[in-house]
């Protein structure tokens, strides 16, 4: 169960401005690249945001570069999941890779206004705010087993552990 | 069993696990790559999760450097190191600083062929589609990954056809149809779908062609684009492979589509997509007499031997306006060596041209340089977002346009030649 309060961007948030350009060659450790998460979008996110808390954003989210510090960032930052109306396709894998929750379901993105309370649960497939309940298609059973898990890399340990 | 769309054969021929829009797949990749952006955070990745371990397949993975090639910041250089170190241990192939833009290495190499699956760290690898290969970028965890276990997972995308109608001549390239397309479909008109393109005048596209319109399905959110084979193709498969037996990703003809777009093209003319988006196209005819102060022809788009050579073409015994600088990086050793012994380079040179190493150059602030603030760029390139290659405003646009516009110091439409 992921709950938490919504950090609330427009379409088209690309992959620059999530984790800037300027430090994909920096080698950092993750506390460090958390305070660097959405700079260019919007300066107060990393100072104020919460473990759990939801980024909810329009069409097209994390475009541009295929740079994966663009996931990893959120997750350092302790980022619950990314709502979106939809996402570039190479966010969405990095996301997931690195077990960050990101779902499609734009009724609730038009509903959600900045600093609402959310809560989703995505076993069940619900998300809820603001007393209603936005039912969305649970993601595919792989992805989902590479999400509980953590990530793919943990994922397939356990896999092939299980294997033996 | 109904039938598929070209993504879903090469996709049913690289796993187990059904294939159809929507279905979380694992694939079976034949080739594994990184280039120098983000190889050396692969590297870091594999040696994390993966201490003192193997790539799973060290003859199908490989090393590109292109993005800032020879490097011209120490922080390259050393990731560029970091993976040459890696390679050497692992016994993996690098194509270094004096190769090329990578995903044209691969499919000059015989690497990438027709139904292959080709991994990356490059978002612009669905460039592959032009020889019938699955290409896709992907982020530095999915390529360490791959690097071990030499298959991933993916989501098999919905399939969008695309069937032009009409066809179009010279000045009009290849290039002003692709604008055409990112301009009519915008970024995100084809957002998470694999496209087929088909018609005539795509039949009729040499392979410099196909891999400028392939390179762009990036700019309209695509996973990849897909073409008809053609006998350029062949031919430059059996060039690069030395045989043509591979299994070409031909639709079926009941094939289901998301979405089937008809357009027509006949009348197009010149495009140009003004900054700061791809998708900001226009009528060059529309934008003419805005001044130029550089022109930079190269990129994975645009850096063929066709596209250079029409350029010096163009520019044969003319000179660039005074104080126009024009930059041309051929996107490979291969093409860049075919130009010197055939004399383009010589004709380029004298028209007043600097040509630097083959890799991305210009497109990735690599080896050519940047743009300062208000220095107008013309680019053949793919992307013309604030930031992505300098301070400077820049527009896209064919190798004819640039060449026109090179010789009068303004945008000029190649139709006034
Ligand atoms: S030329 Fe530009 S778009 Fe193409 S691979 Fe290089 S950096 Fe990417």
């Amino acid at each position: 169960m992921i709950k938490g309060r919504a950090w609330k961007y427009g379409d088209d948030v690309n992959t620059d401005v999530i984790f800037p350009g300027r430090y994909t060659y920096a080698r950092m450790e993750p506390e460090e690249m958390a305070k660097h998460a959405l700079e260019d979008l919007d300066p107060e996110f990393a100072q104020k945001v919460r473990p759990g808390d939801v980024i909810v954003a329009g069409k097209n989210f994390g475009c541009g570069s295929s740079r994966e510090q663009a996931a990893t960032c959120l997750v350092a930052a302790g980022v619950g999941a990314v709502i979106a109306k939809s996402f570039a396709r190479i966010f969405f894998r990095n996301a997931i890779n690195n077990g960050l929750l990101v779902l499609e379901i734009p009724e609730a993105v038009d509903a959600i206004r900045p600093g609402d309370e959310v809560e989703i649960d995505p076993e069940a497939g619900v998300l809820r705010h603001g007393g209603r309940e936005y039912r969305f298609p649970p993601l595919p059973p792989t992805v989902m087993e590479i999400l509980r898990d953590g990530g793919l890399i943990p994922h397939l340990k356990k896999t092939l552990s299980k294997e033996g | 069993m109904r039938g598929r769309t070209a993504i879903e054969k090469i996709f049913a021929a690289h796993t187990e696990d059904e294939v159809a829009p929507g279905r979380v797949i694992w694939l079976e990749l034949d080739v594994r790559s990184a280039r120098d952006f983000a190889g050396a955070n692969v590297v870091k990745r594999f040696r994390e999760a993966y201490p003192g371990e193997r790539v799973a397949d060290p003859e199908r993975t490989f090393f590109t450097f292109d993005c800032n090639a020879p490097a011209n910041t120490i922080a390259y250089a050393q990731n560029q190191q970091i993976c040459r170190v890696f390679a050497r241990e692992q016994g993996i192939a690098v194509y270094d600083v004096d190769s090329g833009i990578g995903s044209h290495v691969l499919m000059e190499e015989g690497i990438a062929v027709p139904g292959a699956t080709v991994v990356g760290t490059d978002s612009h690898l669905n460039i592959l589609g032009a020889v019938g290969a699955f290409g896709q970028g992907m982020g530095d965890v999915d390529i360490a990954f791959a690097f071990r276990h030499g298959r991933t997972w993916f989501e098999v995308p919905p399939t969008m056809k695309i069937v032009l109608r009409g066809r179009y001549g010279y000045p009009v390239t290849a290039k002003d149809l692709t604008l055409f397309l990112v301009g009519k479909l915008g970024a995100r008109g084809a957002l998470g779908k694999a496209v087929e393109i088909e018609g005539e005048a795509v039949e009729a596209l040499d392979m410099a062609g196909r891999i400028t319109l392939c390179s762009m399905a990036t700019e309209m959110g695509a996973i990849s684009a897909f073409l008809p084979p053609s006998d350029p193709l062949w031919e430059f498969v059996e060039e690069a492979a030395g045989r043509r037996d591979f299994p070409y990703p031909t639709p079926d003809p009941d094939a289901e589509y998301a979405e089937v777009l008809e357009l027509d093209i006949s009348g197009l003319r010149p495009k140009i997509a003004a900054p700061p988006r791809p998708d900001n196209v226009h009528d060059v005819a529309d934008l003419e007499g805005e001044r130029v102060d550089t022109v930079f022809v190269g990129s994975c788009t645009n850096g063929r031997y066709e596209d250079i050579r029409l350029v010096a073409e163009i520019l044969k015994g003319r000179k660039v306006a005074k104080g126009l600088t024009l930059k041309v990086a051929p996107a490979t050793c291969r093409v860049w060596g075919k130009l010197l012994k055939e004399g383009w380079l010589e004709v380029l040179y004298d028209a007043g041209a600097v040509i630097t190493h083959p890799a991305c150059a210009g497109c990735a602030q690599g080896q050519i340089g940047m743009t300062g603030e208000g220095e107008v760029q013309l680019s053949t390139g793919n992307r013309n977002f604030p930031g992505k290659q300098g301070k400077g405003p820049t527009y896209l646009c064919s190798p004819a346009t640039a060449a026109a516009s090179a010789l009068r110091g303004k945008i000029t439409s190649p139709e006034r030649l």
